[in-house]
């Protein structure tokens, strides 16, 4: 009972420390710097069990082993970060809201300038949206319809308290406390992000979406996201991303469980966009982001979607491990950066049961002074038993001060499994700017319909809301970019 | 007790006071180091080596010849003018060279410290006849090391094939660890052919690093099929415009081989072009690695580069890692790599049996149609046979034990 004791004597000693935090804008925050009182906090505020707080500290103090395992393998260049300098802890201030109604007008008038119209989004047929800003859920919509049919869809801080046998038995379950330095921080750290669970056998009959946002001023973003899908279930999840403009650099480090049952599938989009920095590499985003799904079941499925355009520096890696048999894991991906972008960002298909199939699609467009690198790995286990694999990297180069690179890793312990990769690298060509000029457009309009057809192929993939967004996105990231 | 490797290894003092660094055990590249995470030097670092001082007094039988070829010897790096052809022919020229410590991976360095000379070629014309240098390494009783050093100078317009041969005598724990700097002067031409056959026990990690100057033109095929743990880094800086180099290769692995093909193709300037065919086949609990990188720097627009590699399986049990990198930092360039992995496909097993043919002699034919690809880039005819032969040679020993 000393831990009990220990806990609830820290909590009320951080409790103290309310009086100090920066409540003037609306928010409440944590003190600068990370120690063990901060994860106290955190968890104290969320009001969570003793569980989820032993299991944050256990991540804690392994994060603090891991001082000299910052990934430094990819090819990223940025200043070190120092962690003692950041908030942890941001939250809008908030009373428990009945409906939309009660939501701060300010906030909505956020979503609304960034083109999220919440109020809206509640008319608009299949879009249920579960809003995080700074880290905190602010509203769920849809939720009463999701939940007569047993969607469980709901921030996880509600999560932990409402279902927390799933939460017990699934978190940390694809990407456990220990796997990398910046997942680690986020298991100690993490405010808060979304839970999904979809039911036996049901096809969630519309597209579930979280909107992230980052609007403290040097608040590192925590977002931790686990969806499930039961046997037999379908489930289609978005996520989009945007941020104001800073001139620091903010840091983001999220993770994403998906677990998918036999036969079930989940399909997950993203578009992320969030501030990447001035022309002269200012400011921007850290996006340090660990996101895997695991194909537990047989026949089962994940299809990952991305579209990077936004951050000063991607590190990402969206993964699949196949453990069903006749698992399928797919990786779509259009990564672009400009100006003094650096993206290294790929994904990870392991292949463990028989008979799965992998598909990678990665297409990386680079401009200005950018770099873009994939770096992806496959690998198939030795009981993979005709396992298959295909991968396509095509890169892209506007100008000639950017640079595109491929790193991928192909690990092959079975002989009845076949791996393809192809990988090119080319520009836009003279001659299919000047047919799309001599026809009356111009030369930006040019460049973003050549690369969305250089896109096409991923997407497609994309649900039709996010389609149009992700085509307009790609056009916009790429101004500047010739001439 | 016997020194190790890692700590107090014999050379350790020496080197570190020659080369003013930590003695190499410091310098041995770990596993984390990611050009070597394919390739773990567990196994060797246990072993303590000592100078290699054996005797050899013939080119062992195992070593193929060509007739007509002028023979260079070498045992364990230090030239036997005994064993060797005095006359070369037209055009090149022999001498033993100073080895410098010049900059490298750790492995070069090390070669630096120890190599005894080098080999030193000077391609001054048209040189008509192959050369073919014979790398004997000798153990003795006690697992021995040998640093052979060869250094090929090609002056503007000249010509030179070149064939290598490292082998050892059998039932020895040997570590090989040979430099090979190749300099392709501007409209030269190097043909340089690498046959690495070392015992099962053995130890082998080549380093080539060829430069080659405008106009100049490198065609390098390097064949791997045995040792318990081989590397063969080569790598190649284009430094003039127009420069062409052809780098290809292949492997077949069987037992608990290790192969390792580690390759850098650096576009350094424009308009040159490059081309990578790599095969390999593994059987047993083998592993087979390639790891490729082409670099085209800010400036080396028009660049051609290409590579491919491609391995198959013979059985379950082997593994292949396989990782070719692209790494461009010029937009007008045309850069492809492919990668694959596979077994024999059942189709053409059964197309061959149709025809009467049985399974094994269909798998051999199979086989070594999959390394032709690679084989056939060969340009010299006389190599070509003698690489295609020594596959052969090596599915037959694979035949026979099955």
């Amino acid at each position: 009972m000393a831990v009990t004791r220990e806990t609830a004597a820290a909590v009320r000693d951080v409790e103290q420390y309310k009086y100090g935090f920066v409540t003037d804008i609306e928010s409440d925050m944590a003190p600068k710097g990370l120690n063990e009182d901060i994860v106290r906090f955190i968890s104290a505020k969320k009001n969570e069990p003793e569980w989820m707080l032993e299991w944050r500290l256990k991540a804690y103090r392994h994060w603090l082993t891991l001082a000299d395992e910052e990934p430094t393998w990819a090819k990223l260049h940025f200043p070190k970060i120092n962690y003692q300098d950041s908030y942890y802890y941001a939250a809008p201030k908030r009373e428990k809201l009945a409906s939309l109604d009660e939501v701060d007008p300010k906030l909505l008038e956020t979503y609304k300038k960034l083109g999220i119209p919440l109020l809206e989004q509640q008319m608009l047929a299949g879009v249920a949206v579960d809003a995080v800003f700074d880290s905190v859920s602010v509203a769920t919509t849809y939720k009463k319809k999701l939940e007569e049919m047993g969607v469980i869809f709901m921030p996880i801080s509600e999560a932990v308290h409402k279902h927390p046998e799933l939460v017990k038995k699934y978190l940390g379950s694809v990407v456990p406390y220990t796997d990398n330095f910046y997942a680690t921080l986020n298991c100690a750290v993490f405010t808060d992000g979304s839970f999904v669970y979809i039911p036996k056998g049901l096809r969630c009959p519309m597209e579930l979406s979280t909107y992230f946002r980052i609007n403290e001023k040097n608040t590192g973003q925590f977002e931790r996201t686990l969806i499930i899908a039961d046997a037999g279930s379908y489930v289609s999840y978005l996520e989009g991303c945007t941020a104001p403009q800073r001139d620091e650099n903010q840091l983001h480090a999220a993770v994403v469980e998906l677990i998918a049952l036999d036969d079930a599938e989940i399909k997950y989009s993203t578009v992320q966009n969030w501030y990447p920095g001035d022309a002269d590499g200012k400011g921007g985003i850290f996006n340090f982001v660990t996101k895997r799904g695991a194909c537990r079941g047989k026949n089962s499925k994940i299809m990952w979607t991305q579209v990077e355009t936004g951050s000063a520096i991607t590190w990402k890696y969206p993964s699949c491990i196949l453990q069903g048999d006749n698992s399928v894991g797919e990786f779509y991906s259009v990564a672009i950066t400009n100006n003094r972008q650096q993206a290294d960002t790929g994904t990870k298909m392991i292949h463990l049961g028989k008979g799965t199939r992998s598909k990678i699609v990665s297409k990386g467009i680079s401009a200005g002074y950018a770099d873009n690198t994939y770096r992806g790995l496959v690998r198939i286990g030795a009981k993979a038993d005709g396992a298959r694999n295909y991968t396509q990297c095509d890169s892209l180069l506007i100008g000639d001060k950017c640079g595109a690179h491929t790193v991928p890793y192909i690990e092959t312990r079975n002989p009845s499994a076949v791996t393809e990769h192809e990988a090119t690298t080319s520009k836009i060509s003279d001659d299919q700017l000047f047919y799309c000029m001599q026809r009356g457009m111009n030369q930006e309009e040019a460049v973003s319909l050549i690369v969305n057809g250089f896109c096409k192929e991923v997407l497609q993939t994309l649900p039709m809301e996010f389609a149009v967004e992700a085509q307009k996105l790609v056009g916009i990231s790429l101004e500047g970019s010739v001439g | 007790m016997k020194p190790s490797l890692i700590t107090d290894h014999p050379f350790g003092e020496a080197y570190a006071k020659r080369l003013g660094v930590s003695p190499w055990g410091g310098n041995l590249p770990g596993p984390k180091v990611e050009e070597w995470r394919f390739t773990p030097l567990r196994s060797l670092a246990k072993i303590a080596f000592a100078p290699a001082t054996a005797k050899v007094d013939a080119i062992p039988n195992n070593v193929p010849l060509i007739a007509g070829a002028a023979r260079l010897v070498l045992v364990n790096g230090t030239y036997r003018k005994d064993l060797s052809t005095v006359d070369l022919g037209k055009g090149v020229e022999v001498y033993q060279g100073k080895v410098s410590a010049k900059q490298g991976s750790s492995l070069v360095a090390l070669n630096a410290a120890y190599a005894p000379q080098s080999l030193a070629l000077h391609v001054t014309g048209v040189a008509k006849k192959v050369i073919h240098i014979i790398s004997i390494s000798a153990a003795g009783s006690e697992p021995a090391v040998a640093h052979p050093r060869i250094n090929v100078t090609a002056e503007n317009g000249s010509s030179v094939t070149l064939l290598e041969s490292h082998v050892g005598l059998p039932g020895q724990t040997y570590f090989s660890n040979p430099v090979a700097s190749i300099a392709v002067g501007e409209g030269a031409t190097v043909r340089r052919y690498v046959s690495v056959d070392e015992d099962s026990e053995a130890f082998h990690l080549a380093t080539s690093l060829v430069n080659v100057a405008a106009g100049g033109i490198f065609e390098g095929f390097h064949l791997g099929l045995g040792g318990a743990l081989v590397r063969q880094e080569i790598r190649v800086a284009l430094t003039g415009e127009n420069a062409k180099v052809h780098l290809n290769g292949a492997y077949a692995l069987g037992g608990a081989s290790h192969h390792d093909f580690t390759t850098v193709m650096d576009h350094q300037v424009p308009n040159c072009a490059s081309s990578q065919v790599f095969k390999g086949v593994v059987d047993g609990e083998s592993h087979g690695v390639y790891q490729g990188r082409i670099h085209v720097a800010r400036d080396a627009q028009k660049t051609d580069a290409r590579q491919v590699h491609k391995a198959l399986f013979l059985s379950r049990g082997p593994q292949i890692d396989c990782k070719p990198e692209l790494e461009i930092y010029a937009d007008d360039v045309q850069c492809a790599h492919g990668a694959a992995t596979g077994e024999i496909d059942a189709n053409h097993l059964f197309y061959l049996a149709a025809r009467g043919i049985d399974p094994e002699t269909a798998r051999s034919l199979l086989v070594e149609g999959f390394l032709a690809d690679a084989v056939n880039e060969i340009n010299t005819e006389t190599v070509r046979d003698l690489f295609g032969s020594a596959i052969s040679a090596w599915l037959k020993k694979r035949e026979v034990r099955a």
